[in-house]
């Protein structure tokens, strides 16, 4: 063992020693070869020539000796290193087309990965979250599987199941935060204390609510800090544990500050609330999570609430009629099916356009190959074995691969930088994406990939046999034929991926456009949206209706706005706050209701001002909107029973009501016949979720003093933003201690809602764009390079007679002949892996003829003008000269 | 490079020229071509070593510890590399004699039967 190491050490320390060394003991092995033979009675002459050929080349054998050393590969390594790096050097246009080519290839695999990382492998924050599961409440005879909890039932399943250790809930609300500096309308959520220990997350700061902190008035109220929250409105105040906030005109001491992270600990605030007896059974607000105890299988756990909603469902037949309960895993928690779907799709189409790229080189080293034969063949003729001549061509597309992985790292990280600058919505935790080690390693293996597979077919044509032959001039060999072959297959699978690309971004196009003109029932032109939000207190003893009243009369002033409207939860961005609701049969005729045979239907219902129609351009069908006169359909405490008016979508109505007139219609809200009202206008159906969901039911319930509105919409005159300011100004000047928040365009709200969307068609239309660009190169470059060796062979057609018609036309077969192949595979690829992008579409079908139309027109023009700059040149070689070069 | 096709008298089994360099080298120290010219006497002509197997053999062994090498001068007072054997050149030597002598009862054996 020793000896070999000392024999390592030489070969690589001292090599010019060992190096002299095998020459001298070559040279005395060939003197003493001399020596025998002068002996044996040959002139000196000859002895020496004899020997020498004895000796079948010093240098190959050196070679052969060299190859069995220690160290050898080591050595060869760096040996060869250098050469490469030298030849790159040498032809710096290629390096830097192939480097720029792999670097953007493995930039965008990059981005794409450390996205994927993030939304889909990252664990979770919390301890042991294998073991974490979200509960939902079912009523699957109506349809809906996954619908929020109602407090009741939270806190029967937290007391009657046997399989959860920990059952959790809460409940989202906002507050306003007053105090030092401007108001503030923060995120307020509701937990029960056991929320945190649930998740298994502990505070970094401070301590955990405990078990006192829910049944405590309002006089020691105590708060727990998200992470973000406390850095950016509190500077990550160390001191910050004791301190007290005023929130909702409550003062609350902050006990805590949670670790950074997401899902359900990334909001402003957490407060706890205890048990209450009078929990309501009918409303579905509560997030509820449960870890589930240990040796609990998902199944048992299943089983188990099943059987506690055959409880419920028996002790409350009123509310919990056909209740059912759903478990949901930790792990789907962050990315729902389709944005886990899009991560796929972007997936398999940023390795497409890398293996574009590996394409591109493999065949910009190909026609580097052929113009370095002779190169090859010296170093053939000096003892380089085909495995050292398949090694040097490797190590040259691998030094090109880390060029470009250096460079396509930067590019990653840049471009991640500027999409969480941007904060595009709808990724989920984009802002945790970062080039991790993982990242990193999964991108050093891509780069090794890419290397070998750019590099595999031009090692594989490094010529087998003869060096002879291939000292000849290179331009006339016998296997160009078949290298022109293969680059022709190399370009036309370019040009099939490059189509699978391009569908898919069609695709994603044509589906947005749809998503973007879809109806949407509401106006979003010109709109602006804001919230002013106000403190329960303020609907206890009428301020808040005294401040809209007074904020509306205040708008209405201004000539800038057509009309101003106010609404409980604002579209698209708001909560979804929802109902049954059942029609009631007419008592004076006693006509029956026949469409009431199915399940009461599940209706968002929203709390509107008069104005809110006119304000967001929902236009009224029948009847008529509220006024000031009708009154919320709540009753006030210490107040006659109100006469309850309600207002619904169109498609309600046809549910409800079938063909007849809803207007006049007696509906029970929240399936209690004791309130029930009557329905005194219809207006359109609205997409409240947002463009890409279908139109809602929804319920419109007049505002007053104990229903409460804080999302406003104003119809303006111009941009709705240069608003904003003239709104700040209003709303400080009527009541200082409420912040106006939220402050966007309607447009904006849509925008955003739509960012997934967008986020993929920009990223697979860049994608496409790229592999276009690089296909197109590739058939340049297969073009150019052909043509440009068969000048003599076109100079000779013109001199026979061809027209220039005539050389046109070969050129143009031998470029197309690959773009229409390509096409023709791109077209059968793409109609067999569009299936996947089905559920991401929307109004289109994955077989859109159009796009598969107009994708292959672009294709093939762009193909075509790749064509023409080397067909122009051929048509415009001149015979004579071209003639003479042979 | 086309190589001619190995006749039979020059075609040495693989790990044949191994053992036949120790065993030339258990005799005395040699030379390379010295080592060369003995495997062909003892061999009686039956083996060739062209210096292009026989080099890369001797340094690959020497690296392996079975050899060491020294600069002397040869019978005719030409400068010349000798190789020795060392201690783990007689083991191997030892160790492949066993092995040879076992594989040639074998194929003897099964060459009778037939």
């Amino acid at each position: 063992m020793w000896h070999r190491l000392r024999a390592l050490w030489r070969n690589l320390a001292h090599k010019q020693v060992v190096e002299d060394d095998l020459a001298q003991e070559l040279d005395s092995y060939q003197t003493m070869l001399v020596d025998e033979k002068s002996r044996a009675g040959m002139d000196p002459g000859a002895a020496l020539r004899s020997a020498r050929l004895e000796m079948e080349g010093r240098e190959q054998i050196k070679e052969n000796v060299r190859d069995v050393r220690l160290g050898v590969a080591i050595d060869t390594f760096f040996s060869e290193l250098r050469q490469s790096l030298r030849g790159l050097r040498r032809s710096k246009d290629l390096t830097i087309l192939c480097s720029i080519m792999l670097a953007l290839g493995i930039g965008a695999t990059t981005v794409v990965f450390s996205i994927f990382y993030a939304a889909l492998i990252q664990p979770l924050p919390f301890r042991d979250s294998d073991r974490l599961v979200e509960l939902h409440e079912s009523r699957l005879r109506r349809g809906i599987d996954h619908a929020a909890f109602s407090e009741a039932n939270f806190w029967d399943v937290r007391a009657q199941n046997h399989s959860f250790k920990e059952v959790a809930a809460l409940h989202y609300d906002e507050a306003n935060l007053t105090g030092d500096g401007p108001a503030e309308k923060v995120t307020d959520r509701s937990v029960t204390v056991n929320f945190f220990r649930t998740l298994g997350v502990s505070p970094v700061l401070g301590r955990d609510f405990t078990g006192s902190d829910d049944q405590n008035g309002f006089n020691n109220s105590v708060v727990i800090l998200g992470n973000k929250f406390w850095r950016t409105r509190f500077g990550a105040d160390p001191k910050i544990i004791g301190k007290t906030l005023r929130l909702n005109d409550r003062a609350c001491i902050v006990v805590g500050v949670l670790p950074p992270g997401e899902p359900w600990i990334s909001d402003q605030v957490y407060q706890p609330f205890g048990y209450r007896a009078d929990a309501n059974r009918e409303s579905w607000e509560y997030s509820v999570i449960g870890r589930l105890a240990p040796g609990v299988s998902l199944g048992a756990a299943q089983a188990d609430l099943t059987r506690v909603a055959a409880m419920l469902a028996k002790a409350y037949p009123g509310a919990d009629q056909g209740i059912g309960f759903a478990l949901s895993p930790a792990s789907n928690w962050i990315a729902s099916n389709n944005a886990r779907r899009a991560l796929w799709v972007l997936v398999g189409a940023v390795s497409f356009l890398l293996l574009i790229a590996c394409l591109n080189m493999a065949n910009l080293l190909l026609a580097r190959g052929t113009a370095r034969q002779r190169e090859i063949a010296v170093r053939i003729a000096l003892g380089a074995g085909r495995a050292r001549l398949i090694r040097f061509v490797m190590m040259e597309s691998l030094l090109l691969s880390l060029f470009g992985t250096l460079l396509g790292l930067a590019l990653a990280d840049a471009t991640l930088r500027g999409l969480q600058a941007m904060a595009v919505q709808g990724i989920p935790r984009l802002a945790e994406a970062t080039l991790n080690p993982w990242v990193l390693g999964f991108s050093v293996l891509i780069a090794i990939l890419t290397g070998v597979l750019s590099g595999i077919a031009p090692a594989l044509q490094t010529p087998a046999s003869g060096t002879a032959n291939a000292m000849r001039d290179s331009d006339h060999q016998t296997g160009s034929r078949e290298q022109n072959r293969l680059r022709g297959v190399l370009v036309a699978a370019e040009v099939a991926i490059s189509f699978l690309l391009l569908v898919g971004a069609g695709l994603l196009i044509r589906s947005f456009t749809e998503l973007m003109n879809v109806n949407r029932g509401f106006q979003t032109e010109n709109r602006l949206v804001f919230s002013v939000s106000m403190p329960e207190s303020y609907y206890q003893n009428g301020a808040g209706k005294q401040f809209v009243d007074r904020f509306f009369q205040r708008l209405s002033a201004l000539p800038q706005v057509i009309a101003a409207g106010a609404v409980s939860s604002r579209p698209i961005e708001g909560a979804d706050t929802g109902m049954n609701i059942v029609a009631v049969p007419a008592n004076n005729n006693g006509s029956r209701m026949s469409a009431l045979s199915g399940p009461p239907p599940w209706a968002g219902w929203r709390i509107i001002s008069p104005d809110y129609f006119s304000a967001i351009g929902l236009p009224l069908l029948r009847g008529r909107a509220f006024n000031e006169r009708d009154k919320p359909v709540w009753t006030e405490h210490g107040q006659p029973v109100p006469r309850r008016r309600v207002v619904i979508s169109q498609h309600l109505a046809k549910l409800l009501f079938g063909n007849q007139d809803a207007v006049g219609k007696r509906v029970a809200l929240w399936g209690n016949s004791s309130l029930d009202a009557e329905v005194i206008g219809v207006v359109a159906d609205s997409r409240e979720r947002g463009p890409a969901h279908s139109p809602t039911l929804t319920v419109y319930l007049p505002y007053g003093r104990n229903a409460p509105v804080s999302e406003f919409v104003l119809h303006t005159r111009g941009n709705p933003l240069a608003l904003a300011p003239t709104v700040r100004a209003i709303v400080a000047k009527l009541d200082p201690n409420l912040p106006v928040a939220d402050v966007r365009s309607f447009e904006e709200v849509v925008d955003r809602s739509l960012s997934p969307q967008r986020f993929n068609v920009i990223l697979l239309s860049s994608f496409g764009g790229l592999a276009l660009l690089l296909a197109t190169t590739g058939i340049y470059g297969v073009l150019a390079y052909s043509m440009n060796r068969r000048t003599a062979e076109i100079g000779l057609r013109i001199a026979l007679g061809a027209t220039r018609a005539n050389i046109l036309g070969i050129v143009l077969r031998q470029g197309m002949r690959p773009a229409f192949a390509g096409v023709l595979l791109g077209a059968l690829g793409a109609w067999w892996l569009s299936r996947y992008l089905a559920t991401l579409l929307f109004g289109i079908k994955p077989f859109d003829v159009f796009t598969y139309v107009a994708v292959a027109a672009l294709l093939l023009a762009t193909a075509l003008i790749a064509c023409l700059l080397p067909g122009r040149r051929a048509m415009h070689i001149d015979p004579a000269v071209a003639l003479r070069t042979e | 490079m086309k190589t001619p096709p190995p006749s039979a008298s020059t075609a040495l089994l693989q790990g044949t020229l191994d053992v036949l360099i120790l065993k030339v080298l258990a005799l005395e120290p040699l030379h390379g071509l010295g080592i060369s010219r003995r495997i062909a006497q003892v061999s009686g002509n039956t083996f060739q070593v062209k210096p292009g197997s026989l080099f890369p053999a001797l340094h690959r062994m020497e690296e392996a510890g079975w050899l060491s090498s020294s600069w002397g001068e040869s019978e005719n007072t030409r400068r010349a590399k000798f190789y020795r054997l060392t201690k783990a050149g007689t083991r191997q030597l030892k160790q492949e004699t066993d092995q040879w002598a076992r594989i040639s009862a074998a194929m003897a054996s099964a060459l009778e039967m037939s």
